[in-house]
């Protein structure tokens, strides 16, 4: 497939940051992984945090205007807690559909954030998973995980009946290796990040092989270990490119349509924090965010950039076109949209 | 090939895995052997190929350990990289010099520029002296650690400047006080990129609110005193690549890190601050390492290779004559019980435990790091070294305690098996390890108690037993030498 330069057409302009490491609890994320943005806006993000702050790990509701609303779930194994989670989708009801890769279920919230129910039995069987890490549902209203370990993707009912499933591990047409996030455009198509595969792929609605996208490397329209996918009502198709701390859009057909790097600004409740803090606000003043680094890999340059991707994880679309780009290494979202 | 190995050569082989190494497991052991020893030390001394599992893998599903800012996730993250290297000198290099260059997260608050220090011994920790110690200098983690953001033209910081000669190059007794005031001016400017901000986040100690930003070295031409400078008798204007230049020509220079080298691989020497007054142990010994320093052009693999061949380390004497460090102790069980797939759980328990036998990783207590020696003893430290041993060792689910069962099963061939084969078995399994006589006839004793066990198919009685022996030998003293 062709990773040829497109003519530069697209263009992306960015509108926000929302965020903030709620290492010690509180409003904002810590280490998100994953989100789902809901039709009037109101927006979910799991965060996995760590061991030393397992009081964060959740799901916090927040939307693009900075209201925060709080969190479902919380760790645990019992009924709606979670341990690691990995995915988010909503149903046509805004039910929202928790993946956790530890536990290996998938847990159901009403739109109130109730807990409704949960399914799910790990194994290599029909039906059965091992690391669920992508959640999306397809145009028949059925949910799509991403069963990563087993290199498939399986098709399940909302209430979690096993129907079809497609994929096997390997490198070839319609084979995956650790596949993470997963999309469906509006004509049904069902887009795969082949994580280690370093590409995407686009499959017809019943699974079948359709195309594959990108190949391994830095370079315009290629990947290094893609971790999320979204696809536009063009066909234009959005990836974190994970390996690469960077945001790789492309046309209908892989062709390089554009990228992005990020530069993220003060969230309002990043700037409150520095309003609190005289002395980090008055050393700002003399900071300079952006510099030329000494070091070739990406992960360290966003380690030390702030406004860059640090570990995007997840990009979303919402409603209205925006792209929302979710960063686990910055503990916020940054948000795109055409002009 | 499969040889006939002397026991000697036996022994020799596995007292260059303990000290290059954190020890072998039998299969380690035999292909050493069939290598021979000093093909064994070339590939020890050359690397490659080391990673267990691949970094992706790792960030992917230990995320605290992609951003490395968490001081939890990063000393787990070394645990398991020394647990399932392939290059074992390699991390024992940089343990060594993680010692020698003390730098310590507690001040410095995110693991991160501590981890990426760790990654530049890794890089340069066998190759030139030289480079090494313009990369220490440069080092973001160091550079905040002894507070060279506050070393300015107008007004000196002399912690680098004296740390540099006293700690990290000569040792004392080798330059002037006004050597460090010279060698302080050199290093003006060198700090990190916008010094402000980061030093109160440091100070402040808070990730918000984006999470903490790593360090880069940036030299201020601004903030530099380029002023003509007399150091250790040479003038000039000198920078701090000048000053490095100069301390790696003296004498005093690989007989002060050939001293370290011989203190952390071959015998327990007294601690640093009393080197100025009590001469080393085999002076012979350091003055062929500096003399391979000056040979090879300041390679630390050279002085390495020296150490390794000579007969100093080989020697009788030399076996079983460290303490072994919590790490070394911790890292050696883990490799020797085996199953450490992934960085589980058990890494981050493995770092506590470490740091409560008293070797907090990444926290080295002072800019003199750990004495070692007898001061890794003492009863709460011992207590916690048996029980992590005996818990890990005793655990007949890992695979290396499986596989031992396995091969005393097999060569029984289910007859009883004598105590003093299970006994001798399981000594050649922790170590190969040498008791005196007076242990091992214990260890004989308790192993009597097992004469009726069936050795036939699969027991539970025969698990239980090997279980017990290893976790008594554990609690031995000579399984705190190395």
């Amino acid at each position: 497939m062709s990773t040829a330069t497109g003519p530069k057409t697209f263009e992306l302009e960015y509108v926000d940051t929302v965020g903030f490491a709620a290492d010690q609890g509180g409003r904002g994320f810590h280490l998100p992984v994953a989100m789902a943005i809901r039709g009037d806006g109101r927006i979910y993000v799991a965060s996995r945090s760590h061991a030393e702050a397992l009081n964060i790990v959740g799901i916090q509701i927040v939307s693009l205007q900075h209201d925060f609303y709080g969190t479902i779930g919380g760790y645990g194994r019992g009924d709606g807690q979670m341990v690691s989670p990995t995915a988010l989708a909503l149903d046509s009801d805004d039910n929202l559909y928790l993946a956790d890769d530890a536990l290996q279920r998938i847990t159901v919230y009403d739109r109130e954030g109730r807990f409704l129910s949960k399914w799910g039995s790990s194994g290599a069987g029909d039906g059965e998973i091992d690391g669920p890490s992508g959640l999306a549902f397809d145009g028949d209203g059925n949910l799509l995980v991403v069963d990563h370990m087993n290199h498939r993707v399986q098709r399940f009912t909302r209430e979690g009946r096993y129907l079809d499933q497609f994929g096997s591990f390997g490198n070839g047409d319609g084979q995956l290796n650790r596949p993470w996030g997963i999309a469906v455009s509006a004509d049904d198509h069902i887009y795969v990040a082949d994580w280690r595969n370093d590409r995407i792929q686009k499959f017809a609605p019943d699974g079948g092989f359709v195309a594959r996208f990108g190949s391994s490397g830095d370079g315009d329209g290629q990947l290094n270990r893609p971790s999320g996918v979204a696809v536009d009502c063009d066909g234009n198709i959005y990836v974190t490119d994970w390996g690469n701390q960077r945001v790789q859009v492309l046309d209908r057909d892989g062709r390089s349509l554009t990228g992005l790097r990020g530069q993220a600004t003060l969230s309002p409740w990043a700037s409150e924090y520095l309003e609190a803090n005289a002395d980090e606000l008055r050393a700002r003043e003399t900071y300079e965010p952006v510099y030329r680094v000494d070091t070739d890999d990406p992960h360290e340059t966003s380690a030390r950039i702030e406004p860059y991707f640090w570990d995007p994880v997840a990009v979303v679309l919402d409603a209205k076109g925006k792209l929302y780009v979710l960063e686990t290494g910055r503990h916020r979202f940054q948000v795109y949209r055409r002009p | 090939m499969t040889t006939v190995q002397s026991r000697q050569d036996t022994e020799l082989m596995a007292h260059l895995l303990r000290r290059a190494s954190f020890g072998a497991t039998r299969a380690e052991l035999e292909r050493a052997l069939d290598q021979g020893y000093e093909a064994t030390v070339e590939e020890l001394l050359n690397p490659r190929d080391c990673d267990e599992l691949p970094y992706d893998l790792i960030r992917r599903y230990h995320i605290e350990q992609s951003t490395l800012r968490n001081q939890t996730g990063a000393k787990a993250q070394w645990i398991y990289r020394m647990a399932t290297t392939r290059c074992p000198l390699l991390e024992k290099v940089t343990l060594f010099w993680h010692r020698v260059f003390a730098t310590a997260a507690t001040k410095l608050i995110q693991a991160r520029p501590v981890a990426n220090q760790l990654e530049m011994f890794r890089q340069y920790g066998m190759g030139s002296f030289r480079d090494l110690l313009l990369e220490l200098s440069r080092d973001p983690a160091m550079l905040m650690w002894l507070d060279n953001m506050d070393n300015h033209r107008s007004s000196i910081n002399e912690n680098y400047g004296r740390e540099i000669l006293e700690l990290f190059s000569m040792g004392v007794g080798n330059y002037t006080e006004q050597d460090i005031k010279e060698c302080a001016r050199a290093f003006t400017g060198w700090s990190v990129v916008n010094p402000d901000y980061m030093t109160i986040k440091m100070r402040n100690n808070t990730a918000r609110p984006y999470g903490y930003m790593s360090w880069q070295f940036q030299y201020d031409a601004e903030d530099h005193d380029s002023g003509v400078k007399t150091f250790l008798g040479e003038t000039g204007r000198f920078d701090g690549s000048d000053v490095v230049d100069i301390i790696c020509k003296q004498e005093a220079t690989p007989r002060f890190i050939a001293r370290h080298l011989y203190h952390f691989f071959v015998a327990d020497d007294v601690p640093v601050p009393q080197w100025p007054y009590t001469p080393p142990k085999d002076p012979e010994a350091i003055e062929l390492m500096a003399q391979a320093y000056f040979e090879s052009g300041y390679e630390i693999r050279a002085m390495l290779r020296t150490m390794f061949n000579s007969n100093f380390f080989k020697a009788e004497e030399a076996r079983f004559a460290r303490i072994k460090s919590p790490s070394e102790m911790v890292v050696g069980a883990l490799r020797v019980a085996g199953g450490l797939d992934v960085p589980s759980p058990e890494c981050y328990e493995a770092a506590k435990i470490c740091s409560y036998m008293g070797q907090d990783l990444l926290n080295p207590p002072s800019v003199e790091g750990w004495y070692g020696g007898p001061d890794w003893i003492n009863t709460g430290a011992y207590v916690e070294r048996v029980n992590f041993a005996s818990r890990i060792l005793g655990d007949t689910e890992k695979p290396g305690v499986r596989a031992l069962i396995d091969r005393i099963a097999r060569s029984t061939g289910g007859a009883d098996i004598p105590p003093e084969r299970l006994v001798d078995a399981c000594l050649e399994f922790v170590g190969p390890m040498s008791v005196e006589e007076e242990t091992r006839q214990s260890l004989i004793d308790y192993a009597g108690r097992w004469r009726e066990i069936s050795w036939r198919g699969e027991s539970d009685g025969r698990n239980a037993a090997i279980a017990a022996l290893l976790q008594l030998m554990v609690t031995t003293q000579e399984y705190q030498l190395v």
